[in-house]
């Protein structure tokens, strides 16, 4: 069976193409799985996986909670508050507690870029990044390709923008990362403010005008605006005012039809409705929100099954 | 002390020896005598070690010794050793501890305590009361009891009124100012160099805008009010451009580099390997070459090692939360040489360490001089070694350097009568 060339999904920057490609089809295998009457298999009996939030997640926990039960996993979760963590030492502590609870894999969302990178540093088990930081997401990026592939029957040659807090966003750089990978052109659209002042050197292009650049893009994908990240009370803010934001960056049906697009619109979730897109557009025939969902399941599927079989170096 | 030095290459411009390969030897501590071929008697001990060069003590502008407070990090004795093995025989030490070192008691402490030690300490006093940025320590006092200069080390002086009175005050009795260039309202809890690779991995970006605004506004209160002022550990290329100016038109400013800046950059921290996690931060490649070209056109005027011990709870863990700063005494020369082989001769790189800090010090250097007490610098510029934990002297083991090459093997010192030499 083909493998994957790493035995932890750290980032999309790790992966080949063959990688993802591989990701994929196996991804395809496993959509046509859980739309059986009967939607599990037995691929990861007797494995264990211990799901650690070290920050608030409820769809991204939930639908690889739901990967790990259809594969037969054995699955246990973890979730601290982020306030009992700021001063970092839960995550060396919870190190050593899963040392000792002899898992298999782990799944862990943390607020620091890397922290993931240095918690395979100090145990054994296989580990799937879902989320650290600003850094990478990379089932999220994964299953918003495979969403696309899915649409358009190919990722190669599309145009894709990515609109919103580019400087915080995790989700962006896998994104980034990703679609490059597969063939696709990239956009970054934001408040320049919330745009990285290097971004560029990644090989994307940069607007700060939505309708320009939705007139360049196949595919939208909205960022959420993460108001927690956006500055404390009386700190200097990275723009005015969710109205301005919304009038600026705000993608509605109006927009959309007043520039004739057929564009195909995404949000990782959860939505802010009513800020980056209109509730009337999220429930429109030109978003595939839903469909990004239901492909994520799909995705953790696969890249659990496939960690999963990948020999165990040690290192 | 007696000791025979035996065929040492000495570097020292202002000596007549200059270049040549000579014996030396020491008597009590004091040089007498520097000849081509000399012969030790029964009571000398005698130095014999490969491809050996010989220079003035070297001193080094910043370390932290984090003693009294945090001793469990490094104190005064095991920071000394360190030194010494690092080959420097005078350290300026951080008024960063706990207490600050805002007093004339704090002054009196790190000298006492290192009374006739192998390294001479020369502890800087703090600019602030409890380095605070708020009101003036006793500055006269300080400097009275010992201080060799104002610094409040990386507390950087936000309050532009406070470094404009400090700078005219002082003048009253010639003391130095000193200011770490860091805007941290820019900075906004960044933890490395903005630029592409803070980019691509997601981490929070220091802007070098952050030390050249600080520094554009330190140069426009130099101008206005006089006096001297040095920067401590620049790191951006903009700031060479402003020091440069600066200098051209005539005001007293110096400034110094910190050795790993001149060799490592940000591509060190792909890995998420928080002892690569300094302040400032390790720079881009572009940068990194302008601080080569800086050193090699005299506008920077010292090396130095910011050695910051740090413990091992404080450093490992997630980068956000690690504590910046790198342990470096023993290997900012073995730095400094590594980067600079092909752009600087021996010579022109031990005046960094020599007269270079000397001079923004306002002392004398280090010389090989005879009838003086000998205060040396025993190395060899050119063996390659390899820097491992097990040859850290200092508390800490907060190096950027394990398992990486380096050049230029310190052998030891000689200073106050005393030696710590190991071939």
């Amino acid at each position: 069976m083909a493998e994957l060339s790493t035995r932890h999904l750290m980032g999309i920057k790790q992966l080949t193409k063959e990688d993802i490609d591989l990701i994929f089809n196996t991804a395809d295998n496993f959509k046509e799985v859980i739309n059986r009457p009967i939607k599990k298999v037995p691929s990861l009996r007797d494995i264990t996986i211990a799901n650690l939030f070290f920050e608030n997640s409820t769809r991204t926990k939930l639908s690889f909670e739901l990967a790990e039960k259809r594969l037969s996993a054995d699955v246990i979760n973890f979730s601290a508050s982020a306030s009992s963590l700021s001063k970092g030492e839960t995550l060396i502590d919870t190190v050593n507690n899963i040392l000792a609870m002899k898992v298999d894999m782990v799944v862990m969302r943390h607020p620091n870029p890397g922290a993931p990178i240095f918690l395979s540093k100090h145990i054994n088990a296989n580990i799937i990044n879902a989320g650290d930081g600003a850094h990478e997401h990379p089932t999220q990026a994964l299953l918003d390709a495979y969403s696309i592939r899915e649409k358009l029957g190919q990722v190669a040659g599309k145009k894709v923008v990515i609109v919103g807090d580019i400087l915080h966003s995790r989700v962006a750089l896998s994104n980034i990362f990703c679609l490059q990978k597969l063939g696709a052109k990239v956009m970054v659209c934001g408040p320049p403010t919330l745009i990285p002042k290097y971004i560029e050197t990644l090989g994307v292009e940069v607007s700060y005008q939505l309708d320009r650049a939705l007139e360049w893009a196949d595919i939208a994908m909205m960022l959420r605006i993460q108001l927690e990240r956006q500055g404390k009370q009386n700190e200097v803010k990275y723009f005015p005012s969710l109205r301005e934001y919304h009038n600026l960056y705000g993608l509605t049906l109006e927009r959309l039809e007043r520039l004739n697009s057929k564009l195909v619109v995404m949000h990782p979730g959860p939505i802010n409705r009513g800020v980056e897109i209109s509730s009337e557009l999220a429930d429109s025939a030109y978003s595939i929100i839903l469909n990004q969902v239901e492909n994520g399941v799909a995705i953790r599927m696969a890249a659990l099954y496939l960690l999963a079989s990948s020999e165990k170096i040690e290192d | 002390m007696n000791l025979l030095i035996k065929s040492a290459k000495i570097i020292d411009p202002q000596s007549e020896h200059h270049l040549k390969v000579m014996d030396l030897l020491i008597n009590d501590g004091k040089l007498i005598e520097i000849a081509p071929s000399l012969s030790a008697n029964d009571q000398t001990e005698v130095f014999n070690a490969p491809n050996l060069h010989v220079s003035g003590g070297w001193i080094d502008l910043h370390a932290n010794f984090q003693d009294p407070g945090f001793e469990h990090k490094e104190d005064l004795k095991s920071g000394i050793q360190a030194a010494a093995a690092g080959g420097f025989t005078s350290v300026c030490l951080s008024a960063e501890t706990n207490p600050v070192r805002d007093s004339k008691a704090g002054i009196e402490y790190t000298l006492n305590r290192a009374k006739g030690a192998v390294v001479d300490l020369l502890p800087y006093g703090a600019i602030s009361k409890n380095a605070e940025g708020k009101e003036l320590a006793e500055l006269h006092d300080l400097k009275v009891a010992g201080a060799c200069a104002f610094f409040d080390g990386k507390r950087s002086i936000k309050n532009p009124r406070l470094l404009h009175h400090a700078l005219l005050y002082c003048q009253a009795f010639d003391g130095l100012v000193m200011n770490f260039p860091f805007n941290a309202a820019l900075a906004e809890n960044g933890v490395m160099n903005e630029g592409t690779v803070s980019t691509k991995i997601g981490l929070k970006g220091i802007p070098e805008l952050t030390e050249e605004l600080m520094l554009a506004r330190d140069l426009y209160l130099v101008e206005h009010c006089g006096g001297k002022m040095h920067f401590a550990t620049i790191s951006g290329s903009k700031s060479i451009e402003l020091l440069k100016a600066a200098k051209a038109k005539g005001l007293k400013v110096s400034c110094d580099v910190s050795a790993a800046h001149l060799w490592l950059t940000d591509a060190s921290l792909e890995g998420f390997d928080s002892r690569f996690k300094v302040l400032p931060p390790f720079r881009s490649e572009e940068s990194r070459k302008k601080l080569i070209e800086a050193i090699k056109d005299g506008t920077i005027n010292a090396i130095c090692s910011d050695h910051l011990p740090e413990d091992i709870e404080s450093k490992k863990r997630e980068i956000d939360h690690a504590a910046f700063g790198i342990i470096n005494l023993q290997t900012a020369f073995a730095a400094a040489r590594m980067a600079t082989k092909d752009d600087l001769s021996i010579e022109a790189l031990v005046k960094l360490f020599t007269s270079g800090p000397a001079e923004v010090l306002g002392l004398n250097p280090n010389r090989i001089k005879l009838e003086k007490q000998a205060n040396l610098t025993l190395f060899n510029p050119d063996e390659s070694f390899t820097f491992e934990k097990s040859k850290v002297i200092s508390k800490s083991l907060n190096s950027p350097f394990f398992g990486q090459e380096l050049m230029g093997k310190v052998y030891g010192v000689i200073n106050n009568d005393q030696k710590l030499l190991s071939p």
